[in-house]
């Protein structure tokens, strides 16, 4: 064993005696993208629904709000609201700032939110436009009104249909939510930076935060995979006795 | 019997842009009647059944539907729309339509197709929609079916699943804009074997349709439209036997 592992050359112990900071980190990373995913993916319903129909009013906003914040970097975006907002005095002394807009946490989980909600809004009004117009017509001519055939058929068609694309959005989520380590919080980046930071050991503290970034991806391509196989079935190929029938006779 | 006809539409005009598709056609349907409408395309013929459900806002003309008429108004723009959208989708709900694409529901599968208006448009105790369903899909040839998803049927598989999504309904009329227009011609036969049978049981039918042998064998009047207008209207067996226009000798000619 020790000759093994003097081939290595991380300083495996190092890691070892701080891998419970390791731990907190990835709870710190996955609590923060995961909430953001799920708030941002509750705001990008209503404000894909009202983008894809067209909404007189909120259209043009909803526009204007995912075309700004899918126009400039999540980097950016965290540090007007963790340092920008701070120079108005209105906001430091607003009943928000004491728990909320003071803390990096929530600074970080704004921007997150915020961020994800208008690319999962694009994405989903996108799926939802997409919805075969002959199906909406039958919906139509068998009696639903527009909201009974939003939830019964528009919806979950489109949001079938956006699986793939959103298990980007998820992967992507995750690896920006390292911006959170730049403002203090201890995410797995942050705790990478504070190993160097204490041992100067590059290695240890990134290769670490790459493997574990690395782990988590994988768990959620799995799960979007199963996902796919749940609730994509519709559209995948199945050998049929129709199908068969249809197939060319060989050539003789 | 000058009971309440089924279905009647009065004096229906419908224009897209500066072009008028149909130039106030009337047509009136008794309960049982099975009316097959011919034209060539470009006629209006497949407009004229999409502004019976609304799926298309005529500019003007009424639709009954057993005496009940669909109330219209002039919104501020001029445009006619429905008074009252409720009412509208009731309507809808008792004149259900049979697609030339077939147009099912594909993240659904065959059986929860089926299942969609009666349970969740009509409200139907799911037992009971069930057990209908069942016995609507024994009744098109597909309840061995009833798990598959449409993309993993033939097209005369998924038109007669759309027949019995159709059907669930309990429809007073039914309107098909021509069903097997989009289907291989082997596969042609089995949905007309389905709606040949439907005519016999007595249901109301409107069929935009080029199957001649339909046209001649199993509706009780035939339509010819001809540019938004009725060309020539009557029984069958008179209609196709003596054509009284050079348009529909036209047509037929070209149909044979």
């Amino acid at each position: 064993m020790e000759n093994i592992l003097s081939f290595i050359p991380l300083d495996i112990t190092l890691i070892a005696q701080n891998f419970d900071r390791f731990l907190y980190g990835v709870w710190v990373t996955l609590n923060l993208t995961f909430l953001a995913l799920l708030i941002g993916g509750l705001l990008a319903i209503p404000m894909a629904i009202a983008r894809a129909s067209r909404h007189a009013v909120l259209n043009p906003i909803i526009w204007g709000y995912t075309y700004v914040f899918r126009g400039t970097p999540l980097l950016v975006q965290t540090y007007l609201i963790y340092y920008g907002l701070g120079q108005f005095d209105v906001i430091r002394q607003s009943w928000l700032w004491e728990p909320v807009l003071s803390s990096a946490w929530w600074c970080a989980l704004i921007a997150f939110t915020l961020n994800t909600a208008a690319y999962s809004t694009e994405l989903l009004r996108g799926a939802i436009v997409d919805t075969s117009k002959g199906e909406v017509e039958a919906a139509i001519a068998t009696g639903h009104s527009y909201r009974s055939r939003m939830r019964r058929i528009v919806l979950p068609s489109a949001f079938r249909r956006a699986i793939p694309a959103y298990s980007n959005e998820v992967i992507f989520m995750l690896h920006g939510s390292v911006v959170a380590s730049t403002i203090t919080l201890q995410d797995i980046l942050g705790v990478g930076r504070w190993l160097n930071g204490r041992y100067y050991l590059a290695y240890e503290g990134f290769i670490t935060a790459a493997l574990l970034y690395f782990l988590i991806v994988l768990c959620i391509t799995w799960a979007f995979r199963w996902l796919e196989r749940r609730y994509l079935r519709h559209l995948a190929r199945r050998e049929t006795p129709a199908a068969a029938r249809m197939d060319p006779e060989p050539t003789r | 019997m000058t009971g309440i006809s089924a279905l009647k539409v009065d004096d229906l005009h419908k224009s897209f842009g500066e072009h008028e598709v149909i130039k106030g056609v009337s047509m009136e349907a008794q309960k049982g009647d099975v009316i097959a409408i011919l034209g060539a395309s470009g006629s209006g013929k497949s407009t004229f059944l999409r502004c019976i459900n609304l799926l298309e806002t005529p500019n003007s003309g009424d639709v009954y539907l057993a005496g009940e008429k669909i109330r219209m108004k002039r919104n501020r723009h001029g445009e006619t729309v429905p008074e009252d959208i409720r009412q509208v989708e009731r309507m809808r709900a008792r004149l259900a339509m049979v697609f030339q694409g077939f147009n099912l529901w594909s993240h659904m599968t065959v059986m929860e197709n089926v299942l969609e208006g009666p349970l969740y448009v009509q409200k139907t105790p799911k037992a009971e929609a069930r057990e209908k369903a069942q016995a609507l899909l024994a009744k098109v040839g597909l309840s061995d079916r009833a798990d598959y998803y449409p993309a993993h049927l033939s097209g005369g598989q998924q038109q007669r699943v759309a027949i019995a999504r159709a059907l669930a309904m309990d429809p007073d009329v039914m309107l098909f804009d021509e069903p097997t227009s989009a289907l291989d011609p082997e596969l042609v036969g089995e949905v007309l074997a389905v709606m040949r049978g439907l005519a016999e049981e007595g249901r109301t039918m409107l069929v935009v349709t080029h199957e001649m042998g339909f046209a001649r064998d199993v509706s009780s009047k035939t339509v010819f439209l001809h540019q938004g207008e009725v060309c020539e209207e009557g029984p069958p067996a008179n209609l196709f036997s003596n054509p009284q226009t050079e348009q529909f000798r036209a047509f037929l000619f070209r149909m044979n």
